[in-house]
């Protein structure tokens, strides 16, 4: 039997030294455990439809240098932080210095900070389930550590734009860390642009963990370019009638892949996941949905909607597992499918894993194309069959896309729409 | 629900009761596989060559295959050099020319099991063919049945009589090399039935087979192949039970169905191997691929199957839509108590046009058990206007027990529609307050309950199966509730 490939060692090399002590030795134990690490295939079942899409050159393996002013012109009012190529740029980030709230990069923490930092990071995600994305631990470079104090309160959205520069062939690694104290509350955007052309990759890890009571609303926009494979996993760890939102607004590329694992732990909490994704041409987008309900009374809901044109290829896998004790648990999971092309695909994979008898889970799961009846409905009208096509498929998802809280987001995924339906019903 | 908890300790110890041996002689190779082991057997099948051929082709590949892992399933593994691959019962003779031949130890056995196999005892009116450890020990209604035009034999008798028709469809649906138990089912079955139902014919009975596993330390292979030529109609059921040992003892069957244009086949299962005791001691191991493959035109298969026995069951039951309008159904009932695993499913891919398939799951946990449905809904970008709807629902009593659902759903063809729809849920307080007030025992309203959530099921079986379907439910479950 051929043995399966293994990471090459190209991708063991970090860059930035500029880190504290307990975070670079973090990076090294993390990078040595990655020696040899077999890359996912076709038969490793959290990769089995998006595998063949991962190109990992040694290329790709170089870090992206930072040392670029942003390129990023956009105008975020309020509150943002730039990322570029995976370190932080002050000089194009403007936050507030609120008591309460403390937002550090990486390398500014000092020994202590760091060290309480280095002993969290990863504990927010399950290892064995974010293979890839492990790769991020052994190689950031910058990161971004948010603090709320008991009771804090950001009152405006704090916008956190990842952007790449793909002058050249590499990686970057963006790295975020947020700890909202009991009660406190945060909405939080990522966004994930890029420019240049040449073949990179962004592999990033966001982690939250919510004390008790803690509000949490995590949106997460990617329209990165064709040229970038997005590999990113998030976090999140819950306590006591905590609550987390998350948005996942994501536009197809070359490899797209998103590990969302949420662990309801305190009683009462509760977590409400959306997402929108929408691919075309012949990009690929991979969502992978985990809840635990670990602790009892925990609600959680899930909504996903996936559009596929052309020869693009959309996955979607949540996974719901109720633990032992997790009695009183409510759990609902919901995804459909929207498939415009006959040489599109979608895979779906909605799991339930239950261990409690008391509980209330239910899933669903479709895939479709737009109703024939409807679209005559509205021809018939005198309404033009493009706009009748915008309309439907805009419906399928508005429900989602009314949902996000911040305004800027909602307007940037319309953009964002407008043009995939102007090249999807051109000619319709 | 003190009376109930004591009432359920009562009734989860019940024993399993078709665990008694038969004492009967018996032939058994000696434990290994090898070559050498697969040609003896064959050869006192007195198989022609081809049929060897294809044997050691199977066991060379499977060699090489590994044991699959990822069910959601736990269990020792098995130590394949340890199993003896042929018992038989020992005979005098060659085959027994009727059944007045037949060892009444083993007639005595069947009638035990309740199996009509006597011809005179006609009431039942189902053909029976009969598998006694590794061989078919006999086979009732066959002169009718072949007035008819159906072949209804074991599948050694088929092999040396009607080789063409053997050699034209073994394999097609479930290749030699097909997966790891498939493999090894190819390379050293025992026995199986054969059905041949020809163009226009409904077949005129139920044919039926009863599996049953005697001999320690055997294994049993069966392979079953039904063939049903254009415009034909079959209904075949089987049935399973095995003795109580400690040890755990390995069932991999393979199952294939071909129906051609306008063909229909129905295959109903009740399987009751021994689960093992109430420690998790002991069971069957129930490694099974079975498959239908539609191939003509507006042709149906559809599998309906009760689960209540083995320690460790394996199987999903799948329909190949390969020909135009062809319909697949799945409509299964699978319950676990104590510490039995279950992950069982079934796997739709639509290839033709206008295909349809309906799948309903009902999965009942009791006790420490753990039961997965695990599926497969695939359209093929030819699959124009395919339709699938899939409900699986999972019931949990008490607990310490798991029910998982793992559908996995793929679609390359915009016109296809495919709606799956999960729910968990337990017996509610509600319903055992409204049948407990209407003065019903706690165990009959939980049987009760439970026979309402598979209700959607049982319909679908043959009536005699569907009383004895839902006997094995209430057995099996009664009083669990606690």
């Amino acid at each position: 039997m051929k043995s399966a490939p293994t990471l090459s060692a190209a991708f063991l090399h970090p860059a930035g030294q500029s880190l504290p002590e307990p975070l670079l030795a973090l990076r090294k134990q993390r990078g040595t455990a990655l020696v040899d690490m077999p890359l996912p295939t076709r038969k490793t079942e959290n990769w089995k439809y998006s595998s063949k899409y991962l190109k990992l050159t040694d290329e790709i393996a170089i870090s992206l240098p930072a040392d670029r002013k942003s390129g990023s012109s956009l105008a975020v009012p309020g509150y943002k932080v730039v990322f570029l190529n995976g370190v932080m740029m002050p000089e194009a980030s403007e936050y507030p210095d609120l008591s309460g709230i403390t937002i550090e990069r990486f390398s500014d923490l000092d020994d202590d900070t760091a060290t309480t930092l280095a002993e969290r990071m990863d504990s927010t995600l399950d290892n064995n389930a974010v293979q890839m994305a492990r790769l991020n631990s052994a190689r950031f470079e910058d990161g971004l550590l948010i603090r709320l104090a008991a009771d804090a309160v950001l009152e405006q959205p704090l916008f956190i734009v990842h952007e790449v520069t793909a002058d050249a062939s590499g990686s970057a690694y963006p790295r975020i860390f947020v700890e909202a104290g009991r009660n406190s509350q945060i909405t939080l955007v990522e966004e994930y642009i890029s420019s240049g052309s040449e073949s990179v990759m962004v592999n990033t890890v966001t982690e939250l963990a919510l004390a008790d009571g803690a509000n949490v609303t995590s949106i997460r926009l990617n329209t990165e370019g064709e040229n970038v494979q997005h590999i990113g996993a998030t976090g999140v760890r819950q306590q006591r009638s905590s609550r987390f939102e998350s948005h996942c607004v994501g536009f197809g590329g070359p490899l797209r892949r998103h590990d969302l694992q949420v662990r309801l732990e305190g009683e009462g909490a509760e977590c409400k996941l959306n997402g929108v994704v929408v691919t075309q041409g012949k990009q690929h987008y991979d969502n992978h949905t985990t809840i635990e309900h670990v602790a009892a009374h925990c609600n959680s809901e899930e909504t996903y909607r996936n559009i596929a044109a052309d020869q693009s290829h959309a996955v979607f896998n949540g996974r719901i597992h109720i633990h032992q004790d997790a009695q009183k648990s409510n759990a609902d999971m919901n995804n459909k499918n929207l498939l415009l092309s006959n040489g599109a695909e979608i895979d779906t994979k909605p799991e339930l894993e239950i261990y409690a008898d008391d509980v209330k889970c239910a899933h669903g799961a479709t895939i479709g194309q737009l109703d024939e009846v409807s679209l005559f409905y509205l021809v018939s009208r005198g309404i033009g069959r493009r706009e009748a096509n915008v309309l439907l498929t805009m419906a399928f998802i508005n429900e989602l896309v009314e949902q996000i809280p911040v305004a800027q987001v909602r307007e940037t995924a319309q953009a964002r729409l407008n043009q995939f339906f102007d090249q999807t019903f051109e000619g319709a | 629900m003190a009376t109930t908890d004591k009432e359920v300790n009562e009734l989860i110890k019940r024993e399993y009761e078709h665990g008694f041996i038969t004492e009967i002689e018996s032939d058994t190779f000696e434990p290994g596989l090898n070559e050498d082991v697969i040609a003896r057997l064959s050869a006192i099948k007195k198989e022609p060559e081809w049929m060897l051929e294809w044997r050691l082709k199977a066991y060379r590949r499977w060699l090489e295959m590994d044991e699959p892992d990822w069910a959601h399933v736990g269990y020792p593994k098995v130590d394949y050099n340890s199993i003896s691959y042929y018992s038989a019962p020992k005979r005098k003779e060659d085959m027994p020319q009727s059944l007045d031949e037949v060892d009444p130890e083993l007639l005595k056995t069947y009638e035990k099991l309740g199996i009509p196999l006597h011809e005179r005892e006609k009431l039942a009116g189902v053909a029976v063919d009969a598998v006694f450890d590794s061989v078919s020990v006999a086979t009732t209604f066959k002169e009718p049945l072949a007035k008819a035009g159906v072949i209804f034999c074991s599948i050694s008798e088929a092999v040396r009589d009607y080789p063409e028709l053997v050699q034209k469809y073994l394999g097609t649906v479930v290749p030699h090399g097909d997966n790891f138990f498939a493999a090894l089912n190819s390379a050293v079955f025992s026995d199986g039935t054969f059905v041949y139902v020809p163009k226009g014919v409904r077949c005129p009975m139920e044919l039926s087979t009863y599996f049953r596993i005697n001999a320690a330390n055997t294994g049993q292979f069966e392979r079953t192949l039904i063939i049903a030529e254009d415009s034909s109609y079959v209904s075949y059921l089987e049935g399973c039970t095995a003795p109580m040992r400690d040890e755990n003892q390995l069932h991999a069957a393979v199952v294939e169905l071909v129906a051609l244009d306008d063909a229909q086949i129905k295959y109903s299962t009740v399987q009751n191997w021994y689960p093992g005791d109430e420690n998790g001691k002991g069971g069957i191991f129930n490694f099974v691929t079975k498959r239908g493959a539609c191939i003509g035109k507006n042709s149906k298969i559809s599998w309906t199957q009760v689960e209540t026995g083995s320690a460790v069951t394996w199987k999903y039951p799948s329909c190949v839509l390969r020909g135009d309008n062809s319909v697949g159904e799945f409509y299964s009932v699978a319950l676990t108590n104590n510490f039995q695993q279950a992950d069982t499913g079934t796997k739709m891919i639509h290839l033709g046009k206008n295909t349809s398939s309906t799948i309903i799951s009902k999965g009942i946990s009791a006790g420490k058990s753990s039961n997965a449905y695990r599926g497969l809904v695939k359209f093929g970008p030819g699959a124009e206007g395919a339709r699938n709807f899939t409900q699986c629902d999972s019931l949990l009593i008490g607990d310490r027990c798991g029910a998982h659902t793992f559908p996995y759903i793929e679609s390359k063809n915009k016109s296809a529609i495919v709606e799956h729809e999960a729910t968990t849920s337990k017996v509610s307080d509600e319903q055992m307050f409204l049948c407990r007030q209407r003065g019903i025992e706690p165990e009959q309203a939980v049987s009760m309950i439970v026979n309402g959530f598979c209700k959607e099921v049982f319909k679908e079986l043959p009536m005699e199966f569907a009383v004895e379907a839902g006997k094995l439910l209430e057995v099996s479950l009664e009083g669990s509730v606690g």
